[in-house]
């Protein structure tokens, strides 16, 4: 579980103090996926990056399984916009690198649950390639495999879909939400676009323009059941999610 | 595939650079210079002559001047490239030193350090080290944060960070460089050797020239020439193997 007390962030730029986000209250639980949905320069990057430990420097307080966040001592995975693949490490080198960083030995269980993740996401003849000869839905599914393949106790991911073309978005989108469901991962992630918050959040959080707060958090009924495009509250709930962004963001 | 490529590059660049000499010196028809026949002819007598203990010389002296410029400037480029306060200290020596030729403190450093190996080296070191902090601190600063935030998620400590993102991302642009240091390095090899030693590529070519022996002399540059050559290649084959995520890998599938 993830417990999100008054957290607030104030940039310096220049001889500016931007107040970025904050104060939000938050509490994420376990085994749940939330999507967070929000205007553009509200924080909501800003949020996976304390989350992620880029950003260490905020007030408030933040509780991964009841201890304060820090990554050095927890699994937190990570998938950034552009996947964050390290270019001069193949596909292999790359989904291992959070064991490796981790110093976690390969033993026979860890290597069944890579074989799985690797099949399932169809990665597994890319092993030798270089992510500048990987398509953009390739790279995402090695983000993706890099991820779990950890088996995080949080896995933060921002706006991870929003590069790819829709064919392959939707498609990459399915493969994810099959692979969740197997795993169960406590997951939190960003996105612009309310098809896909409604398609792969179970809950929806809704952010205010900046400095980013809560505005609400909507539970999707939608969420895991089959032809959800087709699905007549599909349209309710997201023509209720764009009175509130017609409203800029507000109840 | 790519040893071959460079086998006929060699090959066609050797054969054209030779066809252009012979056609001169049959042309122009003197004695300071002969045929690239002639002078090959006389290869047999220069391996008796302990040529190798001179080439040997020069290469203790070049890849042990380029190999120390690389320790010190790496460890400099990096430090300035993280820390302000190194910058401000290191940043105006470094400025005002880079554009000063180096050769001129050779008188200095022979009276300093003997007219040894020592003193060759160090200037060595002294003309190439500023290079690498350079383009070390260049490269460094070229990183973009995001690099590092995924190690930063997975708590990667400082030298998980180094080997996996800094070490990797400024290798190819250092090996680039290196590419440049070995001509600059030879060309201060011939120098420094002119004094103060009875071996060495340098020393060879300038005691033929000295005493007219110019078959000698020519064989001295091919093989000076060669070495460079050599250390050329291994550079390229470094580079094939640390910066193999930078070619294009052959079409699969």
């Amino acid at each position: 579980m993830l417990v999100i007390k008054q957290l607030a962030v104030t940039y310096k730029k220049a001889d500016e103090s931007i107040h970025a986000l904050g104060p939000i209250d938050l509490t994420i639980q376990q085994g749940e996926i939330y999507a967070i949905i929000g205007p553009s320069g509200c924080g909501k990057s800003t949020l996976l990056s304390v989350l992620s430990g880029v950003i260490q420097n905020y007030e408030g307080q933040v509780l991964l399984n009841d201890v304060p966040l820090y990554p050095r001592e927890q699994a937190i995975g990570y998938i950034p916009q552009h996947f964050g693949l390290l270019p001069w490490k193949n596909v292999e080198q790359n989904y291992l690198l959070s064991l490796k960083i981790k110093g976690i030995k390969i033993n026979t269980q860890t290597q069944e649950q890579i074989d799985y993740i690797l099949e399932h996401l169809n990665i597994s003849d890319l092993k030798h390639r270089f992510p500048k000869d990987l398509s953009g839905g390739q790279k995402q599914r090695v983000a993706i495999a890099r991820a779990f393949i950890m088996n995080p106790q949080l896995l933060l991911m921002d706006e991870p879909f929003s590069s790819l073309d829709s064919l392959t978005r939707e498609e990459a989108q399915e493969l994810f939400i099959q692979l969740w469901n197997k795993k169960k991962l406590t997951t939190l992630f960003v996105t612009h676009s309310i098809e896909e918050a409604i398609f792969m959040g179970k809950k929806l959080i809704i952010m205010s323009d900046c400095p980013g707060t809560i505005v609400e958090i909507i539970d999707n009924p939608l969420f895991n059941t089959e032809n959800i495009r087709e699905n007549t509250e599909h349209l309710k709930l997201s023509s209720y999610i764009r009175g509130i962004i017609k409203k800029g963001w507000t109840l | 595939m790519k040893s071959k490529k460079r086998l006929v590059m060699f090959l066609q660049g050797f054969g054209l650079i030779n066809l252009i000499w012979y056609l001169v010196a049959v042309l122009w028809n003197k004695s300071v210079l002969p045929t690239p026949l002639q002078v090959y002819a006389h290869m047999g007598d220069i391996l008796n002559q302990e040529i190798g203990m001179h080439i040997l010389a020069s290469l203790y002296r070049v890849t042990s001047g380029i190999i120390i410029a690389l320790i010190i400037g790496i460890a400099i480029g990096l430090l300035m490239a993280n820390s302000g306060q190194w910058t401000k200290v290191l940043g105006p020596v470094v400025y005002l030193t880079y554009p000063t030729p180096k050769t001129v403190f050779l008188p200095i450093l022979m009276l300093i350090f003997g007219l040894g190996n020592g003193s060759k080296i160090i200037l060595i070191v002294l003309i190439l080290v500023f290079q690498v902090i350079v383009v070390t601190r260049d490269s460094v600063q070229n990183i973009s944060h995001e690099t590092y935030d995924m190690i930063t998620s997975l708590g990667g400590s400082k030298t998980q960070r180094f080997l996996n993102v800094t070490l990797p991302a400024i290798l190819p642009e250092l090996l680039t460089n290196l590419r440049v240091s070995v001509g600059t390095a030879l060309s201060i090899l011939f120098f420094t050797e002119a004094y103060g030693t009875q071996y060495g590529m340098g020393f060879y070519i300038l005691d033929a020239w000295s005493r007219m022996d110019y078959m000698n002399m020519y064989l001295g540059i091919i093989i000076i020439s060669l070495v460079g050559f050599v250390l050329f290649i291994m550079i390229d084959i470094i580079e094939e193997h640390v910066c193999k995520w930078k070619q294009t890998a052959p079409q699969e599938g």
